[in-house]
């Protein structure tokens, strides 16, 4: 099964357009999302769990039509969105029983088996019959995950799930969603470039509601390498050199920038070249030239 | 602190621009000057200095300081509705007479304390005097100012030491604990999953039950619900009271009482349909609900059912509170039945109306504070509709009610209606329903287009289905509604009604006095159909021409009910249609040869009353009925023009352009003189009936049955009256229980529903006691026969036809009666009063001029008074007289027009029931009651059965002149010529031991004596009365009783007395009985206190 999106545009109310002529094709595996705050993310995930509608464009699923067919879509969607809330009075057991229910899980035994075995499968089994209201951040974000695995979904889309969560919480976060079976798409929206480098096969970079990039990390990698070039300088100067070079990150250490640029041979003497990183190519389409490139 | 005052000062100037506003009215040029007073600063700010000020101060306290405090919203919510409570429970209180105090200063707001300070203020003086500061208002608006103040204090202090300390609930975290299991090593198990009807019935199921609890767990609602319930009880305390009298809880008093629920009802429809519709998005768990497999309207109709599960046990908490209540007063005839088929089919529906449009608003609004707003103002345009000329059914939301229940009519035929209207707004909110469903939002669109959208690919099979079906259902019960209140029924609407009745006046009050011969025969044949709610009436009048000219035209009056159809009238002498208008059924005949004086004509006639589909609940007959039909001689024809059909009210009229009208015609017009207070179709006439109806009714008429006989599925009954009587009678008709007796040779009957005993033996009682005491004191009683037939409680009233007395269900038949000492006998009084009618307006016929009802009416409240007194304690007749006194002068306080003395009453209920009680027992009391009765008796002697001319109340008073003493000739000027009133006051008393049994009493008193104008404005006049000096020691059974009681002529308005008693005084007091008319009746007598030489 295959998620084709074509030529997606949306526009909200206010004037901001959130996808511009989004296309994309995901397979069967992990595929990340990754854009900065306000990329049009959400927005497309939320399009594509039918809770949003597009100005124009198709997102097939394999024989499902998402924008009309939206009934077919949920019952093999397991949807987590990047901010969510729970009823706080009442025990995850319940709630999760209430959502397996809505999930259409409607024999009991099966039910009670399932949920017990997310419970467990998220490390919430000991805080089960705990009020949702107490529970932490990244409790509740596993929570989160439990109820979007219910009913072996065939699409799941986690958008933002790292969000907030210490870096323990993330590893096991990311470990569970690892686990999920192959013959499963898995879409996972994030802004951090070390949650698609870990665990995604395919991914996309999305900002302003365009697609940047798309395609393997290790091909993105493959595109910048050697292309990187590092150098530590002063305060003072980096005003000169964002002028005079596509600086894609800049990151202070010890006091000091080191800024990274992308350029196809040494800039200047003191610049020493390393090795890509998918964290070069993320920065290099948000802020640097090849977006130009692309769109040209 | 700071940002209370800040608040506070907001508020305040918020609260500030409506008085502002109002000042501007009143000074905009386009003002009414005629009709408004002359501008004045202080009308508009005193009362915001006096209210709103410390209102806001004190409710502002209360809500920053919970809210600081407890920092949770929902207990201001809940706080808000106590004070509501309270605000309300203080009402309930006010209606009785020894609560007021207490409600006064109870009420939170301080309304009760102005309406009770208020209560007795006359029409002039509400136009002219500002809001007192002081008594009651003063310590009430003290008392809660007071606790504002306490309040902040307590918030000062508390809020400084705890800080840190946070909420009062602290939510405990919950350790993350990592354990033993390992998360990786669990497996899945698959489940499976359905999506097919069963799976979204049980979601369905679910999400209802989840919904449901997810209300009941709600503080704000439990707080809702037992303020509600508190308020409940509160109203429980007093009980359909009349005179401070209970009656037996039925259920239908019940149910009104429980009707009071319908405020928290309502309340709670308009939030949790909100809270509910936002349920998911306020805990921003709506995305992964929203991406659930389920039919898009599974979320809303759960939601629904959610609440209606609420409201159907709700309904059966308040059933059983109501049955609490009944036990609590020993009451345990429980009708379930009609707890049920009242609150699950009118309550309920009015519920899921207002629910379903509520969550329409909230999902089309889309705004959840915006949606409340909108709901809300909704909910208010819905009562103000019939204002702005949106009066009909069909267009004002849910509307169709049960009306009244009967014990003896049941529902009656407000049934048909009732569903019909139900049937019609249940498919309209059905349609708001399914249109909801597909704007509802679902996931993050908000833009109705969007929604609009997505929505359409909702339009399932199913969906269309429900629009289409509850369009069709919408639109043709409409039409069938229509059908039946517009085009089988004649609707009209209030400007319509106005039009026709200045039309009326207009083009026939020129016809009022133009001479019309009088009926002296009546020979009908009434069939009554209860079932289907008919009757034809067949027979004829015989009209005689009693002036001194021939009378050639004669003016005939149908009345006015489009169910009413003259099929046949018909002269026995040559005639023709002169002129007829259609509009007014009003019809000239010309007789060909022309009617001489003293010669008759005979008008046969055929009546039909005619029930055709239904109208609009609220503007149906309930006259001619399943069971208790009851109805009198204005369904026949009439002669000549009926002033009744004018608009009365003069700013009405002013409106119409129609000149002011005297309520009734002068006591010396020669026209009044001539008609009696039936009117002017007849003097005296000669009465014979033959009624039928179902087999299984009694039908009753006044007269003697003659014979009574069955045909068919008919029962016949053929009544005579022997002498003539007044042209005004009753036909009554229901299944009956009979309950006989006789006094002398006079038969004694109540007819009354079955069930509805409890109060028989009293009527019977207050039959025979009136009989005895009117025969020896007035004249003979000119019947065989009293009888006393209940009718339903559609009106509540009782009236005296000849030797026929229709008494409502409503009143008396269910009065509860326990307490000797405390609850007034009015069942017995009651009838005392309609048997008094016998002798003052049937016997004597009074002229239709000023002052007619203190003949009949006031003569009988006399009479009436004299039986009570003989039979009951003085306690008993004193309690009586503090409700007549404080409804005579709250009736005044109301008066639209102008007050009249008695002797000139206008139809003023006040003045000729209540102020004539007070009058004419204090009459008794200062010439003794034998004197009084000499003069009834004579006056009596004198009209007795008379024809044209009639007495008027000038008649009677020369004869209680004749009676009264010349030192208290001036009584006569004070209670029945003017509006005279007493400002009697114990100011300070105490009493020396002059040795043993001999007590000297030393009391300083003022009197003021007060004449008012029609208006109420009053100006003194010199005192020089007979007033009563009081002192009270105290009975072997502990209760005040009064050792010394003596009148003293008092001149001049601060008199000191010395009193010697010889056993121990405990109180004194000046006019302490209240027989003078005072306004402030409770300061008329004072403790005593000792004082040693």
């Amino acid at each position: 099964m295959q998620l084709v999106i074509q030529n997606l545009n949306k526009t909200y109310a206010n004037g901001v357009q959130a996808l511009k002529d989004v296309t994309l094709t995901i397979n069967q595996g992990m595929f990340g999302l990754l854009g900065p705050n306000g990329a049009g993310k959400s927005s497309l995930m939320r399009t594509i769990s039918t809770l949003q509608e597009a100005d124009s464009g198709s997102i097939q699923l394999g024989d499902i039509n998402v924008l009309t067919q939206k009934e077919e879509v949920r019952k093999i969607l397991g949807y987590l969105p990047q901010e969510f809330g729970v009823y706080p009075k009442i025990d995850a057991v319940t709630l999760l029983d209430h959502l397996a229910v809505l999930k259409g899980i409607s024999n009991k035994g099966e039910r009670k088996a399932l949920v017990e075995a997310l419970l467990n499968k998220t490390n919430l089994w000991q805080a089960r019959n705990k009020n949702l209201g107490g529970y932490s951040g990244g409790m509740k974000q596993r929570f989160g995950i439990a109820q979007a695995l219910i009913a072996n979904p065939k699409l799941i889309i986690v958008d933002e799930p790292t969000a907030g969560l210490d870096p323990a919480e993330r590893n096991r976060f990311l470990n569970l969603l690892s686990e999920i079976g192959e013959n499963t798409i898995v879409i996972l929206s994030t802004h951090i470039v070390e949650d698609v480098k870990e665990l995604c096969t395919d991914m996309a970079i999305i900002n302003k509601g365009q697609v940047l990039y798309k395609g393997s990390p290790l091909d993105a990698i493959a595109e910048v390498e050697g292309r990187v070039w590092k150098k530590r300088i002063t305060k003072s100067e980096l005003e000169s050199y964002r002028a005079k070079f596509n600086v894609i990150s800049e990151r202070m250490i010890g006091g000091n920038p080191i800024i990274s640029i992308l350029s196809d041979q040494q800039p200047e003497n003191d610049f020493e070249s390393v090795p890509a990183d998918l964290e070069d190519v993320y920065f290099s389409h948000i802020f640097g030239g090849m977006q130009k490139e692309i769109v040209a | 602190m700071g940002r209370f005052w800040g608040s506070f000062v907001i508020l305040l100037l918020v609260a500030a621009s409506l008085p502002l506003a109002f000042m501007i009215g009143d000074l905009w040029p386009t003002r009414e000057t005629e009709r408004l007073l002359p501008f004045n600063l202080a009308t508009y700010w005193n009362p915001f200095f006096i209210f709103v000020v410390p209102n806001m101060f004190f409710t502002g306290a209360i809500f920053f300081a919970s809210g600081a405090l407890s920092r949770k919203s929902i207990v201001i919510y809940t706080q808000g509705i106590l004070l509501l409570v309270l605000y309300i429970g203080t009402s309930s209180l006010l209606r009785d007479l020894e609560q007021k105090e207490i409600a006064s200063l109870l009420d939170p707001f301080g309304v009760r304390a102005l309406s009770f300070y208020v209560q007795y203020w006359t029409p002039g003086e509400q136009n002219t005097l500002q809001i007192p500061f002081e008594g009651y208002i003063l310590y009430n608006r003290l008392l809660w100012v007071g606790v504002g103040i306490v309040i902040l204090l307590i918030n000062h202090f508390a809020f400084s030491f705890n800080v840190v300390r946070g909420s009062f609930f602290r939510t405990k975290a919950i350790k993350d604990q990592t354990n033993r299991i390992r998360p990786e090593e669990t497996k899945i198990p698959v489940a499976t999953q359905y999506t097919n009807f069963a799976t979204h019935f049980g979601q369905l199921i679910k999400l209802t039950v989840f919904y449901f609890k997810m209300v009941f767990k709600e503080i704000p609602f439990l707080a809702i619900v037992i303020a509600g319930i508190l308020l409940l009880l509160v109203n429980a305390i007093n009980l359909n009271e009349l005179f401070g009298t209970s009656s037996y809880p039925t259920t239908y008093t019940i149910l009104g009482l429980l009707g009071s629920f319908n405020l928290f009802f309502l309340i709670i429809a308009v939030l949790y349909s909100g809270e509910l519709v936002w349920k998911e998005r306020s805990v921003n768990l709506n995305l992964i609900i929203d991406a659930m497999p389920m039919p898009d309207f599974i979320s809303l109709i759960s939601k629904f059912l959610g609440l209606l599960l609420v409201y159907i046990v709700l309904i059966a908490g308040l059933i059983v509170s109501g049955i609490f209540i009944q036990m609590s007063y020993g009451y345990y005839k429980f009708e379930l039945g009609i707890y049920i088929g009242t609150m699950y089919t009118e309550t309920l529906a009015f519920l899921v109306l207002y629910t379903l449009l509520s969550m329409f608003i909230h999902v089309m609004v889309n705004n959840k504070f915006l949606g409340f707003a909108v709901a809300v103002a909704l909910f208010i345009i819905f009562d103000f509709m019939p204002q702005i000329g949106i009066e009909h059914s069909l267009f004002r939301f849910g509307s169709g009610g049960l009306e009244t229940y009967s014990d003896m009519n049941v529902y009656g035929h407000f049934v048909l209606p009732f569903s019909w209207f139900k049937i019609y707004w249940l498919a309209f909110a059905a349609l708001l329903f399914a249109i909801a469903v597909i704007f509802s939002s679902r996931g993050s669109e908000d833009v109705i287009t969007m929604r609009w959208k997505a929505g359409k690919l909702r339009l399932t099979r199913p969906l269309m289905a429900l629009i289409i079906s509850s369009v069709a259902l919408f639109v043709s019960t409409g039409f069938y509604i229509f059908y039946n209140t517009n085009v089988v029924n004649e609707y009209t609407n209030k400007d319509e009604r106005e039009a026709l009745q200045v039309d009326y006046e207009k083009t026939l009050k020129k016809f009022e006095f133009t001479p019309q011969p009088r009926i002296t025969h009546i020979n009908l044949k009434v069939d009554v159909f209860p079932s289907t709610r008919d009757f034809t009436a067949e027979g004829y009048f015989y009209l005689k021409n009693k002036t001194n000219a021939p009378i050639s035209d004669i003016h005939i009056q149908e009345n006015a009910s489009s169910l009413v159809k003259t099929e046949k009238l018909e002269f026995n002498r040559k005639n023709g249609v002169k002129e007829k208008f259609d509009k007014f059924k009003y019809t000239i005949y010309h007789l060909a040869d022309a009617l001489q004086p003293g010669d008759s004509v005979r008008m046969d006639f055929k009546t039909v009353f005619k029930t055709n589909g239904f109208t609009e609940t609220n503007a149906s007959n309930t006259n001619v009925v399943y069971n208790g039909t009851f109805f009198n001689n204005l369904y026949f024809p009439t002669l000549g023009y009926n002033e009744g059909y004018e608009m009365s009210d003069d700013n009405d009229r002013k409106e119409k352009k129609l000149p002011a009208k005297e309520r009734m015609m002068e006591r010396n017009d020669p026209r009044g003189l001539s008609q009696s207070l039936f009117g002017d179709d007849a003097d005296h006439v000669q009465f014979e009936i033959v009624l039928s109806t179902d087999k299984d009714q009694v039908a009753i008429a006044p007269g003697y049955l003659q014979k009574e006989w069955e045909e068919g599925n008919r029962k016949f009954f053929h009544y005579k009256m022997d002498a003539p009587m007044c042209n005004f009678f009753s036909i009554i008709s229901a299944r009956y229980e009979v309950k006989r007796d006789k006094w002398n040779d006079i038969n004694l009957e109540v007819y009354h529903h079955k069930g509805h005993e409890y109060n028989i033996d009293k009527m019977m009682e207050g039959m025979k006691d009136a009989l005895a005491y009117y025969s020896k004191n007035f004249s003979p009683y000119q019947y065989r026969q009293v009888r006393i037939l209940e009718f339903p409680r559609y009106s509540n009233f009782a009236q005296s036809f000849a030797n026929t007395i229709p008494f409502s269900e409503g009143i008396g038949f269910i009065a509860k009666i326990e307490d000797p000492d405390k609850d007034i006998d009015y069942p017995y009084y009651v009838t005392a009063h309609e048997v008094a009618h016998q002798w003052w307006g049937h016997q004597v016929m009074e002229a239709g001029v000023k002052g007619n009802a203190m003949l009949s009416e006031s003569m009988s409240q006399y009479s009436a008074l004299m039986v009570l007194k003989h039979k009951f304690t003085p306690e008993i007749i004193e309690r009586y007289l503090k409700y007549e006194l404080d409804r005579y002068l709250s009736g005044r306080a109301g008066e639209r027009k102008k007050e009249q003395p008695l002797e000139l009453v206008e139809g003023q209920g006040y003045i000729h029931y209540q102020k004539a009680s007070l009058i004419f027992y204090a009459l008794q009391d200062y010439i003794s009651e034998d004197s009084v009765n000499a003069a009834f008796r004579r006056f009596n002697n004198q009209w007795r059965f008379k024809d044209s001319p009639y007495p008027t109340s000038a008649d009677l008073l020369k004869e209680i002149r004749k009676v009264t003493p010349d030192s208290m000739q001036y009584l006569i000027k004070d209670m029945f010529q003017t509006i005279t009133l007493f400002e009697n006051k114990a100011d300070s008393a105490f009493y020396k031991e002059k040795g043993k049994d001999k007590f000297e009493v030393t009391l300083y008193t003022t009197a003021e004596k007060v004449r008012a104008d029609s208006a109420g404005i009053e100006s003194p006049v010199a005192i020089n009365d007979w007033i009563d000096i009081g002192v009270y020691g105290k009975s072997k059974a502990g209760k005040d009783s009064l050792i010394y009681l003596k009148k003293h002529k008092i001149i001049k308005k601060e008199n000191q007395f010395k009193i010697t008693v010889n056993s121990k005084p405990r109180k004194a007091g000046i006019d302490p009985l209240h027989k003078l008319i005072d306004r402030h009746s409770d300061d008329n007598s004072k403790g005593l206190v000792k004082k040693e030489k």
